[in-house]
């Protein structure tokens, strides 16, 4: 099915029952309600990581930013970078615990290297633009905040289902074997 | 009782920060054995091949917010400890298409993107990258689409939206996640076959613990309404009661800064001065409102988060919020010693002071300076 598979991911172990991995994301989420008093997040991290740049790249001109700006010169030093390194940290040591890491992009075998990271690149771009808008994904947005069942939240799941299945037909081919 | 890091003001503390990695860890953990490394699988909802995502999420949310319920139910913690997004319809309508569309095109969102990186999938790694670039772009066009957040409604529940009570909005959610788990279910077995949970004595042992501990809602809700003083049942006071109670009627400046620091949560500052005078300073955030229209346009804010008026001194915030606390606005507060004792206690800087300030508050000032004297 997916080229470049390496031998780790044709022996990878067992993933958890769907259910029992909610609870466990369940449990982590409310861990965070009752710890931090913060849902989870992960949008806000990588836009952190955007003003991070741009102070790099022009100091004054961020600072001076409506948006960034109100980051202040040190926009890394925030709770939710350290969550998405923790992310990455528990993503990195289950992939490789349950033998499913391997170098490779991810696509249908009929579909083009170039095609699958052009998609990904533009999707991402819309998603890390739509998630300042709505200030927040689906962690942030559609998961800890349904979990409050707060009306926005619970409209941004809505709408983004929505979305995605508008647009799902047109994007299938990536997919096709 | 529980006093989470959001409720001290500490959540940019090192412990908070260990704290936050530590939940990350979980939080990674959960997404990769879940199967959330994989671009392939997530976008799978959007065919109706793989329903995993659904029944994740759907199972996490209706955990959380179980648990959450009963958490406040047995007073462990309170809603000021919480922080809540507020609601803009425009934005989460328009940011939820979008952010749907570009899911399914990249196939991650940002949490599964990082998973996805971790996993070593070099389309996560790009999808990253875009989702950088695509903040920076949000930023460059802020200032275009701040109107949208003329709309913010403040806190607002979806019970309130509805006109229902909390627990039967909880338990119709609860019913609702389990029906689409048995419809995911059928469609993956008939779509595909493969080893699925239809039918299975698991399923239905987990739908039924999910929507039994939805009904004890109920039960405690009824108790909560029952009229009794409130010293003889201490924790079943509602929700709302401890919000309210929690609002303090003043806030002095250092308070103030910090909370707006900490991300500024629930806080609406209203600046009750004249226009010019707004125009010449105001505290980063603030709205110009005159007096004699707080009643009218706080209206969406009335005992939702928190409304912060202040003046030049003291005196007029502090009959402002008298005002509206007699027309029922159990959430506003005014700051003490105006925008005058705000500018000296916070903003003044280090080296015009006369009185010697320690090196521990003379970094607090600082950043002070720096969050509210940008731009």
């Amino acid at each position: 099915m997916e080229e470049n598979a390496t031998p780790q991911a044709k022996t990878s172990k067992a993933l958890l029952n769907p259910y029992v991995a909610g609870l466990l994301l369940g449990a982590t989420l409310l861990a965070a309600y009752l710890i931090l008093g913060t849902g989870l997040g992960a949008s806000g991290a990588i836009a952190r990581l955007g003003a991070h740049l741009e102070l790099q790249l022009a100091p004054a001109r961020t600072l001076a930013g409506d948006y960034f700006g109100r980051w202040g010169d040190q926009p890394l030093k925030y709770y939710l970078v350290f969550m998405v390194a923790g992310v990455f940290l528990g993503g990195l040591v289950s992939a490789f615990l349950g033998r499913r890491f391997a170098v490779k992009i991810e696509r249908g075998a009929k579909c083009a290297r170039q095609k699958r990271l052009l998609l990904a690149l533009s999707g991402g771009i819309m998603a890390g633009f739509a998630a300042r808008l709505a200030n927040g994904c689906t962690s942030g947005q559609a998961l800890s905040g349904s979990a409050l069942l707060l009306t926005g939240s619970l409209i941004f799941l809505i709408c983004m289902f929505g979305g995605g299945y508008l647009t799902a037909w047109f994007v299938r081919g990536q997919w096709d074997d | 009782m529980i006093e989470t890091f959001f409720k001290a003001g500490t959540l940019n503390s090192p412990a908070a920060f260990l704290a936050s990695l530590l939940i990350g860890i979980a939080f990674g953990v959960a997404l990769e054995k879940a199967g959330f490394g994989s671009s392939r699988r997530l976008a799978g909802i959007f065919y109706f091949r793989d329903m995993t995502v659904l029944k994740v999420m759907f199972t996490a949310v209706v955990f959380a917010m179980l648990g959450i319920c009963y958490a406040r139910a047995f007073g462990w913690v309170t809603l000021d400890n919480v922080y809540f997004l507020h609601t803009v319809y425009g934005a989460q309508i328009v940011g939820g298409l979008i952010f749907g569309a570009g899911f399914v095109m990249s196939g991650w969102c940002p949490g599964t993107g990082a998973v996805g990186l971790a996993s070593g999938k070099i389309d996560a790694l790009v999808f990253l990258l875009g989702a950088v670039g695509g903040s920076m772009l949000y930023n460059e066009l802020h200032p275009i689409l701040a109107p949208v957040f003329d709309g913010d409604r403040g806190v607002v529940f979806a019970y309130e939206t509805f006109g229902v009570s909390e627990a039967r909005f909880a338990f119709s959610f609860t019913v609702i996640a389990v029906l689409c788990f048995w419809g995911s279910e059928y469609l993956e077995k008939k779509r595909q076959g493969r080893g699925n949970l239809w039918g299975t004595p698991f399923l239905a042992v987990f739908s039924a613990v999910l929507i039994v501990a939805a009904s004890g809602l109920f039960a405690l809700e009824g108790y909560e309404e029952r009229p009794a003083p409130r010293s003889a049942m201490p924790v079943k006071e509602t929700m709302s009661l401890q919000a309210v109670q929690a609002v303090p009627d003043h806030m002095g400046p250092r308070d103030l800064a910090d909370r707006m620091l900490s991300g500024a949560p629930f806080l609406k500052l209203v600046d009750i001065r004249t226009p010019e005078e707004f125009e010449q300073f105001h505290i980063r955030s603030a709205v110009n409102l005159q007096v004699e229209d707080l009643a009218q346009v706080l209206l969406p804010h009335k005992n939702k988060g928190l409304v912060m008026l202040y003046s030049n001194g003291t005196d007029r915030g502090a009959q402002a919020r008298d005002d509206l606390f007699r027309q029922g606005f159990k959430n506003v507060s005014f700051l003490t010693g105006g925008l005058e004792g705000f500018l000296n206690v916070c903003l003044k800087p280090v080296s015009l002071r006369t009185a010697p300030v320690t090196p521990d508050a003379a970094a607090k000032i600082n950043a002070w300076r720096a969050f509210f004297l940008v731009s």
